[in-house]
């Protein structure tokens, strides 16, 4: 590694990784999105990854190789608890039972001291790094982009634009919901076992409604026309605050300004542009 | 050959009978038309039929298979297609997209095959395209292939919806008033199409408020009214049947049509 990347990564490491990290939080959020259902629970399938993952590290001391992809079980099981019934039907529903997951899984944080409590869980040694966040990154929008241009990617837009229409044509419409759902929670679940495999600690406060709508808001402000364009929606709303640094509290007012103005006069986000959703 | 059938199908929403009893016999290879004022249950026989209502009671069958229980994507794999009385394409998908859409039943790539582009992979892609462009050209549409579908005139959006429920090949069509709001050149366009869509051995059933239409195109006719069949027969007897008469005209007006 040149000594100019290197002295860059030890002053911005926290930013580097932590828009990682919020790319992959912000295709969580885009592949429930593209298939026309909102989930307010990612930072819940998040925190479901993070405490997993901290306790397979901190109590059982396992690898790392084995405690990222175990990370996914729990919010897999959440979702398929969650998804199963809701996804049947057409509407708001799982946005509504995503509401509460978070909080209810807060409550349970605090109140049960094998998981720190309200202390949460401190002293995870740092295991992730740049290959793993940027490569699961790069692996997920990999991923988008490949089984969007085929058949299931066309899927994936009918239903979203017209889910009885897309269900004549043969598209078996809970199931694709269903997919997406658990798509979604595996990603978010890889995001919260890296970030906190690099902020060495993780509290039950981090994962509740406040997050979960920044994370909605990634995908707004960049649209979801392609998967490129939720994770330059998470990497402006990431560096904003940085670069804003000067103007102390009032950041948070710049961020609640731009999502108003992206929902109001950028309907399709700052990355307007459709992918083709052919291959041939 | 019977290839549609539904027997003694009903359909009660609270408080209304929209669909009362109905039997309903398609045969295979023909044009059958559904007719009926306003509210005589015609589409919702369609959504019936399509999977997307569930009946109160009754049964479907598609070529001698019970499909009564199966949900509208099944039903699609089992060979139907249908257009929507309010068109219903994907408006921020292309022209081609669109139709390739239509053709999902028909391919199903695992998702190995397309996360690794598997050779498998791309020739159903290929094959899909040429024979969503060969559905375009049936309907006259080739040339905007690559254009948004919402930028589509009215009439373009109709032949739009008819060549994505075609390119799979179905072995039965529903149309809900495919002619509505076309001028008389456009619609007769439009039953030389369907014909064309019945010789190259598709089933079609449509619903039409166009007497002509349906009177020169339909091989025959299924009248309904308040949910119940009055008539079935061929468009010559129908047209002379005198519960139609009544039923679309009302009994005075049909009455003094008699004396006269």
């Amino acid at each position: 590694m040149p000594v100019w990347l290197d002295d860059f990564l030890w002053t911005y490491q926290n930013v580097v990784y932590a828009l990682g990290v919020n790319g992959l939080l912000a295709l969580s959020m885009y592949v429930v999105l593209s298939v026309g259902q909102l989930s307010l629970g990612q930072a819940a399938f998040m925190g479901l990854g993070a405490y997993s993952s901290a306790l397979l590290t901190v109590k059982l001391h396992l690898p790392f190789a084995i405690v990222l992809p175990a990370s996914t079980i729990a919010p897999l099981l959440f979702a398929l608890a969650i998804g199963t019934p809701t996804l049947r039907l057409s509407g708001v529903y799982l946005a509504i039972a995503t509401i509460g997951l978070g909080e209810v899984l807060r409550a349970l944080y605090i109140n049960i001291d094998f998981v720190g409590g309200a202390l949460g869980i401190s002293g995870i040694p740092e295991r992730a790094g740049l290959v793993s966040i940027y490569g699961l990154l790069i692996l997920a929008l990999l991923g988008f982009w490949l089984v969007g241009r085929s058949a299931i990617g066309r899927a994936m837009e009918a239903m979203r634009e017209d889910d009885v229409a897309a269900a004549t044509m043969g598209v078996n419409v809970a199931r694709y919901r269903l997919g997406a759902l658990l798509t979604s929670a595996v990603l978010a679940g890889l995001a919260g076992a890296l970030s906190a495999h690099i902020s060495s600690f993780i509290g039950p406060n981090e994962y509740g409604f406040e997050p979960a709508v920044t994370i909605l808001s990634y995908a707004l402000l960049g649209g979801i026309g392609s998967p490129f364009a939720p994770v330059i929606g998470a990497w402006i709303l990431t560096l904003l605050p940085e670069m804003l640094r000067g103007f102390a509290d009032l950041r948070l007012v710049f961020n609640g300004v731009i999502i108003v103005l992206a929902v109001l006069y950028l309907p399709n986000g700052i990355l307007p542009w459709a992918m083709r959703r052919r291959a041939a | 050959m019977i290839l549609l059938q539904t027997s003694a199908l009903t359909m009660r929403f609270a408080g209304l009978v929209a669909v009362d009893a109905v039997d309903l016999a398609v045969d295979a290879g023909s044009i059958h038309a559904l007719i009926g004022p306003n509210g005589a249950g015609k589409t919702t026989m369609f959504n019936l039929i399509s999977g997307l209502l569930p009946p109160t009671s009754g049964a479907i069958s598609l070529d001698g298979a019970d499909i009564t229980a199966l949900p509208a994507y099944a039903r699609a794999g089992r060979g139907m297609a249908r257009s929507f009385q309010n068109i219903r394409i994907f408006a921020s998908m292309t022209v081609l997209e669109n139709v390739l859409t239509g053709l999902h039943a028909s391919i199903a790539p695992g998702l190995a095959a397309i996360l690794l582009r598997l050779p498998r992979f791309r020739r159903q892609e290929i094959d899909a395209v040429s024979r969503a462009r060969a559905a375009l050209d049936l309907v006259g549409l080739a040339t905007r292939a690559g254009d948004r579908a919402a930028a589509l005139a009215y009439g373009d959006q109709r032949r739009l919806e008819i060549a994505r429920a075609i390119a799979g090949n179905p072995r039965l069509l529903l149309l809900d008033e495919p002619a509505a709001g076309m001028n008389p050149a456009e619609s007769s366009a439009l039953a030389d199409l369907i014909r064309r869509i019945r010789d190259a051995g598709t089933t079609v059933l449509l619903v039409e408020h166009d007497m002509g239409f349906v009177m020169r195109l339909a091989d025959r006719v299924t009248v309904l009214n308040f949910g119940r069949r009055i008539a079935d027969g061929a468009p010559a007897d129908i047209r002379r049947d005198p519960t139609v008469i009544t039923a679309y005209l009302g009994a005075k007006v049909a009455a003094r049509l008699n004396a006269a």
